[in-house]
């Protein structure tokens, strides 16, 4: 029915404008790349452009600014999408799929617009006729996404009566594919995943490092990264590194059944630092309210944590 | 020293050698140690030392001390200055008679230097000369107090020196240093009578930077900041006597970790590691509550510390009141390997501190009865804490470990008793050194002394029960600690001491039996048994007819004659017979007890009481016998070859209960290769009940035999399909579980398992694709990220799988091996093992086990011909900066292919930071893998390698008695006892001796010698090794200067090129002489390349083994570099009298003046040991000495020395 509409206008209103040429050629260089679908609905939009302009010169303006153009188009093509949404509506409104003639007319009376001035305003005298948007393939309207299996109307319901939409629609919607479950493919998966990580990792740290090679006709071939003497060997060599102290957690919050631990926690935390604590003490004993951590600090008479004393000032002699 | 006297009483032996020395040994009764500046820097530190000495005799007019490395400033006697000589024979063993070459000659002339400073003896290299004012003072006992000052700059043993090269101050860069040493080595830090026996209180004070903490022996009294509140100084006292051996300390910005169940415990750590510590440390307090309990007697200090350090002598030395360990003996909550053996270096070290530390031996005689007890306590805590089945485990490996060696070597003999008659003095004909002080035992031997102790102290416990055992252990202690708080009674303190005599009275007084015979054959006597046993049933009177013969006339046996057990399992029981060999009775017919009986099901008693079902169809029908086994207690120090039928082996392996037994069936059944065997082997596996290792061995029988059986072989290959069951998806089977590691024995299985596997082989001798790709598929799925442990001990495991499936390539003649021509499985292995090597740089494993699993993967790829030999990936991997257990692999790499003789480049390793546990693998490694032997001809066994290694031993390592013994064996092993063929013949060298006796500068000899062979290798090897060539240049630029006394110039050259090849952080101007020398040989390479190219193999592997011994080359006492101002200028602050300034530092200068004397030294020391009275009084002497000893090569002396005041009157 707005196609419709779109047309009866078309037809009627027939004018030129001098700016509409660069417009023309700025959009003829878009053609060679766009789509019909682009092309489709750049020409119609191209006529109402010049609907809109035959409009202002009806009204008696002689020149207008393009942004103007482009706004007057823009309200109009929303005028005229509303109406075909509404009219949509109300035909769906009762069960009907295509909109009629009434659907419309109701659109624009809700729409405050009066329908009966309508005839009298298409014969009017000054109207000016515009030619036809240039015929561009109608977009193929991409086909819906079928998934799953139709179903067939039941007996009781006859044969022309539209088609069952996609279940989907109406029973449930997967929106995710069923994850693999099979134990065998998941670790193959993840087998195969962490030793592709591992190997570009170690690949890229090769090539972007200094390499040493077991070849010597082919430097390229299984490089391995140069070691690097490390000033503090023994560090990284049994200090866990982060990686896997976190895997230690993980595995440790999951399970608390490790003995060692429980039993260490509190008792580390005894004497956690002693250095700091060292000088906490001296500078608690005044202090009225001690923690309960300091007395217990305090409990342990270890030489190596007492403080260390300051030289006596005769001691020189 | 009284001592001298009670050891007299008690063991007569020493009685007649002793008593002239007693007369001359006065007894220390304190002694105070100062360190006040520690220099890291530097690696030098200064100090004093006072020891309170009591005359014991009138007249005391000269104290001999130890001191090693020292540099004397002054010594003090009561206040008075003494004259002092400083002599040290060890520092060159065989002076200018150098031509020898012989290693009877060189052992002899090193165990008499050796004993000319054993303070056991009264000897010392420092002998001090008491003012005669004095005499008198001693005729009324006064005591006398005996101050020396001293100064160490860059130890190479005794102190050793960890300063990393990074930024910060020191505390920040984690810099630390540490006392250690082989046995009685106290002398190289500071002046002591170096022995074990003779004990005296101490104070102890160490002025350390304040960011630092001094650990040392006895208890912190207190710290005191110094008045600029930079540094503290660390207040110890010892009360309990104490031998100066038992003395340490370590220094460094330590971590401190107060033991949370026994406050009066600490424990140090490296900046870092104190989570590790905390767990490392968290069961701690259950060996000390063990051993207490046993000993039924406290701890007998009053604390007890331990240290972990950086680049440790080794893993474990304990002292008084504290232990150094390694830093890699800590470890995570993750780790699942290492636990164990930490907790075992713990043990070991607290059971030393009670037999070791707190009571000290008599002698060296008496060594054993310490280590046999610590390491007997020892195996008690491991039998509690590991079970029996570990506890019998490891004695069954400590007696073949130990028997392997007596066999191979010559007998360990532990008490060996000197000076009967001259005939006598060698015990031990059979070895390459003396065994009479510890510093000229090798290292390897003294290790099976160890061992050999604990297994006979476990013998007298079998003969006497393990109650009376400890109540001897328990008096010993009670009757030393009551001794301990005695002030100082000679003849109290020396309750302190063990010894052999004092030992087996407490035994009989407590158990009241004889153990005489028990002690004569195992203690005083040498070697082991060797038995063969066969046997035969006689059906008709029933009876099992047993034949024991013995080997006692091969090397390492002796004849066993005695009691010995043998246990016959039957169908009615298991019965033990106790036999007795004698002389001529070699059969011995044992009743059976049951009548054959088949068909009867009835259970099967065993030993333990157990009464099993079993399959008797596999045995003879005619015979009751299951199995018999000889000697199942060990109670014998013995090898056993039994023979009996592989169906009684099988029967053993799968019903006898014992650890042991098990092991012992399984090593026979790899001689019978049957389906039965494979099924007996395959039911272990599978039985959770059985103990891990047996699986673990079962595991590579099972492999040997299926190797065996290649063509009968039906199913998957051995171990596959029960590999999968155990541990792979049940709904996948090709994959494996992802890891847990709850259950340890599945854990130590499931890391065995591909190993053995990997050594199956087909019919063509290939690991079988399905077992290679089994192993491969292991490592792509393994998957640890659920677990709580670290898996990096089982994927180094699975690289070592990878290793063992590699098979020789086939190679086509000649060909190079390229990329292109690698084989496709090979290609596969390759790159895993690169992938884990590059992974490791990125996330680096504990102890970094994957990359030394790499590394051994990668030589082996490069053995077996897949990829091209070149040791210069291992050489990187054996630089200083590396893990310790990574240096070691590479190294192990690089004297693999030194053996190979391959063509070889550069060998960089020489530039080895000199840690001395490294340096000592070199050597061993080198020992276990030589180049070559004594046996065979070589192109590398040449007169300059003969050269360099006796200059090694002779005077090369005279800093660490561990080094040396070293040296000495690759030595022996290389070129045996006598003279090395590659010498020309000896006339030569003995006119030469002569000659040099006479100290006549001979120049024609030696210059010849220089260019001759050195520049020779030097010139073919140039390019490569640029560290060698400057060695090179080196030593001839000595040789040279042997003949003229060098400029001054020259000689800085020398000084500058020997640097960068013993300090760790070369200064850029010495890299640059080097680039410059390399440069120099480069542009004389080209003219040389084509010619040499064939002659490359034998030069370059040989210089790799020169590489070696230019690590160790450098002169043995420090304070070359620095003239002797910058060392008094460096004493300047320090020195106390303001008075000794001014005499120091002239004759210092003085000194540097003389500089081309020195090398007139040597033959002047020779001089003076023959004729005591040439003896110099001058107290620079010491420099003197030190000065020289860099000079040792080849300097023809002149042997007159024009300024040496005589001390003679």
């Amino acid at each position: 029915m707005i196609a419709c509409n779109d047309d009866e206008k078309n037809d009627e209103v027939t004018v030129h404008f001098l700016f509409l040429k660069d417009d023309r050629s700025r959009s003829g260089c878009g053609k060679a790349t766009s789509s019909p679908a682009e092309n489709y609905q750049l020409a119609r939009r191209r006529t109402l452009q010049v609907v809109v302009s035959s409009l202002l010169t009806e009204c008696g303006f002689e020149s207008a600014e393009k942004a103007t153009v482009e706004s007057l188009t823009e309200m109009i093509q929303s005028y005229i999408s509303e109406v075909g949404r509404c009219a949509k509506a109300y035909c769906e409104h009762t069960a009907r799929i295509t909109p009629t003639l009434s659907d419309t007319v109701v659109t624009l009376n809700e729409m405050g617009f009066n329908v009966d001035t309508l005839p009298g305003y298409a014969k009017r005298s000054q109207r000016m006729v515009i030619t036809a948007p240039p015929v561009t393939n109608a977009p193929v309207i991409p086909k819906a996404l079928i998934a799953g299996q139709k179903r067939t109307h039941p007996s009781h319901i006859p044969s022309h009566f539209p088609e069952f939409p996609d279940p989907h629609t109406y029973i449930k919607t997967p929106t995710f594919r069923e994850p693999v479950s099979d134990y065998q493919v998941v670790r193959e998966k993840a087998a195969s995943q962490r030793r592709d990580v591992e190997r570009a990792l170690t690949r890229f740290m090769a090539k972007t490092g200094e390499t040493q090679s077991l070849f010597k006709d082919d430097v390229t071939a299984f490089p391995l990264i140069a070691e690097r003497p490390s000033s503090i060997p023994y560090l990284s060599a049994l200090l866990p590194s982060e990686l896997e102290l976190q895997t230690l957690e993980e595995t440790d919050s999951s399970e608390q059944d490790d003995q060692t631990d429980s039993e260490n926690t509190p008792v580390n935390n005894l004497n956690d630092d002693p250095g700091a604590d060292k000088e906490n003490s001296v500078l608690l004993a005044g202090s009225v309210v001690p923690l309960v951590k300091v007395s217990e600090e305090s409990m342990i008479d270890n030489p190596y944590l007492r403080p260390v004393k300051k030289p006596k000032v005769r001691r020189k002699k | 020293m009284n001592r001298k006297k009670d050891k007299g009483f008690e063991t007569p032996l020493f009685l007649n050698v002793l008593t002239c020395y007693v007369m001359f040994i006065p007894h220390t009764t304190h002694q105070v140690v100062c360190i006040n500046n520690i220099n890291f820097q530097r690696k030098s530190v200064i100090g004093f030392v006072e020891l309170t000495i009591f005359p014991t005799v009138v007249n005391l007019n000269r104290i001999k001390l130890n001191s090693k490395q020292c540099r004397i400033y002054r010594v003090r006697v009561n206040d008075l200055e003494a004259p002092f000589i400083y002599n040290d024979p060890t520092l060159e063993v065989c002076h200018h008679e150098s031509k020898q070459r012989n290693l009877n000659y060189f052992s002899s002339a090193y165990t008499a230097a050796v004993s000319a400073v054993d303070p056991d003896a009264g000897h010392g290299e420092l002998v001090i000369k008491v003012p005669s004012e004095l005499w008198k003072q001693g005729d009324e006992m006064n005591v006398l107090k005996v101050y020396i000052e001293f100064s160490l700059d860059q130890p190479k043993g005794g102190l050793h020196f960890v300063v990393p090269d990074v930024e910060g101050s020191m505390a920040e860069r984690g810099a630390h240093v540490f006392s250690f040493g082989y046995q009685n080595s106290t002398r190289f830090w500071f002046p002591c009578v170096d022995s074990y026996s003779e004990l005296c209180t101490w104070k102890l004070e160490f002025t350390v930077d304040a960011s630092m903490v001094a650990v040392s022996c006895g208890d912190l009294v207190e710290t005191v900041y110094t008045h600029d509140m930079r540094k503290k100084t660390f207040h110890y006292v010892l009360p309990i006597p104490t031998a100066a051996s038992n003395i340490s300390l370590s220094v460094g910005p330590f971590e401190i970790l107060v033991e949370p169940y026994m406050h009066e415990v600490t424990h140090f750590c490296l900046p870092q590691l104190l989570p590790l510590l905390k767990h490392s440390m968290s069961y701690l307090h259950e060996i000390f509550e063990f051993y207490e309990e046993i000993l039924t007697c406290r701890y007998p200090y009053s604390c007890f510390k331990t240290v972990f350090v950086d680049e440790a002598y080794v893993q474990v030395s304990s002292y008084a009141s504290m232990s150094i360990f390694s830093t890699n003996l800590l470890h995570s909550a993750m780790i699942i390997d290492q636990t164990p053996l930490t907790r075992q270096c713990l043990a070991q070290a607290l059971a030393q501190q009670f037999f070791g530390c707190f009571i000290s031996r008599m002698s060296w005689a008496d060594e054993w009865v310490l280590k046999g007890i610590s390491g007997y306590i020892y195996g008690l805590y491991l039998k509690k804490t590991f079970g029996v089945n570990q506890y019998r485990h490891w004695i069954k490996e400590e007696l073949d470990k130990m028997v392997e060696y007596e066999l191979k070597m010559g007998g360990v003999l532990l008490h060996p008793t000197f000076g009967g008659g001259k005939d006598k003095d060698n015990p031990t004909p059979h070895l390459h050194f003396s065994i009479k002080h510890p510093h000229t035992l090798s290292w390897k031997y003294y290790k099976m002394f160890q061992c050999k102790a604990h297994l006979v102290m476990r013998l007298i416990e079998n003969r006497i029960s393990m109650e009376f055992m400890l109540q001897v252990f328990n008096k010993l202690l009670s009757l030393a600690s009551t001794a301990s708080s005695q002030k100082y009674q000679s003849h109290m303190w020396s309750q302190m001491l063990v010894s052999t005599h004092s030992f087996l009275k407490s035994i009989s007084n407590v158990s009241g039996k004889d153990i005489g015979p028990l002690i004569k054959q195992w203690v005083d006597q040498s070697a082991v048994v060797k038995f063969f046993g066969s046997f035969a049933f006689n059906r008709k009177r029933n009876v099992l007819e047993l034949e024991i013969r013995q080997d006692y006339t091969s090397s390492g046996t002796q004849k066993y004659v005695g009691p010995i057990k043998v246990t016959v399992q039957e169908l009615d029981g298991s019965f033990n017979h106790t036999l007795q060999i004698e002389e001529n009775s070699l059969k011995h017919d044992i009743p059976c007890h049951s009548k054959s009986r088949r068909n009867k099901k009835k259970k099967i008693p065993l030993m333990n009481g157990e009464e099993v079902d079993m399959d008797l169809s596999a045995m003879d029908a005619d015979s009751p016998l299951l199995w018999i086994r000889i000697d199942p207690d060990m109670s014998i120090l013995r090898k056993v070859e039994f023979e009996q039928a592989d169906f009684m082996w099988q029967y053993q392996l799968r019903y006898e209960r014992d650890v042991v037994a098990q092991e012992e069936s399984i090593l026979a059944l790899e001689k019978f290769p049957t389906p039965a065997s494979r099924l007996a082997l395959t039911d272990i596996l599978e039985q959770d009940q059985c103990f891990y290792k047996v699986r673990q061995g079962a595991c590579f029988c099972l492999a040997k035999i299926a190797n065996s059986m290649m063509s009968t072989w039906t199913g998957p290959p051995a171990m596959k399909s029960l590999f999968t069951r155990m541990f792979c998806c049940k709904s996948c089977p090709n994959i494996v579980k992802t890891n847990t590691f709850i259950s340890f024995q599945s854990y130590f299985l499931q890391k065995t398992m591909p190993v053995a596997m990997a050594q199956l082989r087909d019919i063509q001798n290939l690991c079988p694709k399905d077992v290679l790709n089994f192993i491969l598929d292991l490592i792509k799925y393994n998957d640890n990220r659920k677990n709580k442990f670290s898996d990096n001990y089982y994927r180094a495991e699975l690289i070592d799988a990878l290793t063992n499936s590699l098979t020789p390539a086939i190679s086509i003649s000649n060909e190079v091996r390229t990329v292109d021509n690698l084989n496709g499985d090979v290609r596969l292995i390759l790159e895993e093992i690169t992938r884990s090597l590059n992974m490791e740089k990125l996330l680096p494993s504990y102890r970094n086990t994957i990359t030394v699993s790499c590394l051994r993967a990668i030589r082996m790829l490069q053995k077996n011909g897949h990829i091209p030999s070149d040791p210069s990936l291992f050489k990187s991997y054996a630089e200083y900066g590396h893990f310790v257990d990574v240096r070691v692999a590479a190294l192990e790499a690089v004297v693999d292919y030194t053996r190979g003789m391959h063509r070889t480049s550069p060998s960089e390793v020489s530039r080895t930071h000199p840690i001395p546990y490294v340096v000592h693998k070199i050597l061993s490694m080198l020992g276990k893998n030589p180049p070559f032997t004594k046996a065979a001809e070589s192109p590398l066994c040449n007169e300059a390698l003969v050269d360099q290694l006796w200059k090694l031993m002779n005077s090369g390592t005279s800093h660490d008695w561990r080094l040396r013994c070293d040296a000495v064996n690759l030595y022996y092993t290389l070129f045996g006892l006598t003279r090395p063929s590659c010498l020309p013949l000896p006339e030569l060298g003995l006119v030469l001796n002569l000659k040099e006796k006479k100290a006549v500068l001979n120049p024609t000899i030696k210059p010849e010698q220089g260019p001759d062979t050195t520049e020779m290798t030097g010139i073919t090897m140039g390019v490569h090794i640029p560290g060698l060539i400057t060695m090179e240049t080196v030593s001839s630029v000595s040789m040279s200067s042997g003949v003229a006394p060098p400029p001054q110039g020259l000689k800085r050259k020398l000084d500058s090129v020997v640097g960068p090849l013993g300090s760790s952080s070369p200064e850029p101007g010495q890299v640059l002489q080097e680039e410059d020398t390399s440069k120099k040989f480069k542009i004389r390479f080209n003219t040389v390349e084509e010619d040499e190219i064939d002659m490359e193999s034998p030069h370059d592997s040989q210089a790799f083994i020169h590489h070696h011994l230019n690590i160790l080359e450098r002169p043995s006492t420090p304070g070359k570099e620095p003239p002797a101002v910058d060392q008094a200028v460096l004493s300047l602050p320090v020195t106390p009298l303001p008075s000794s300034f001014g005499k120091e530092s002239t004759s210092s200068s003085k000194h540097s003046g003389d500089h081309h004397h020195h090398h007139h030294h040597h033959e002047h020391k020779k001089k003076k040991k023959k004729k005591h009275k040439h003896k110099h009084k001058h107290k620079h002497e010491s420099k003197d000495k030190e000065r020289d000893s860099h000079a040792f090569s080849n300097s023809p002396a002149s042997g007159r020395s024009a300024r040496s005041p005589s001390m003679s009157d």
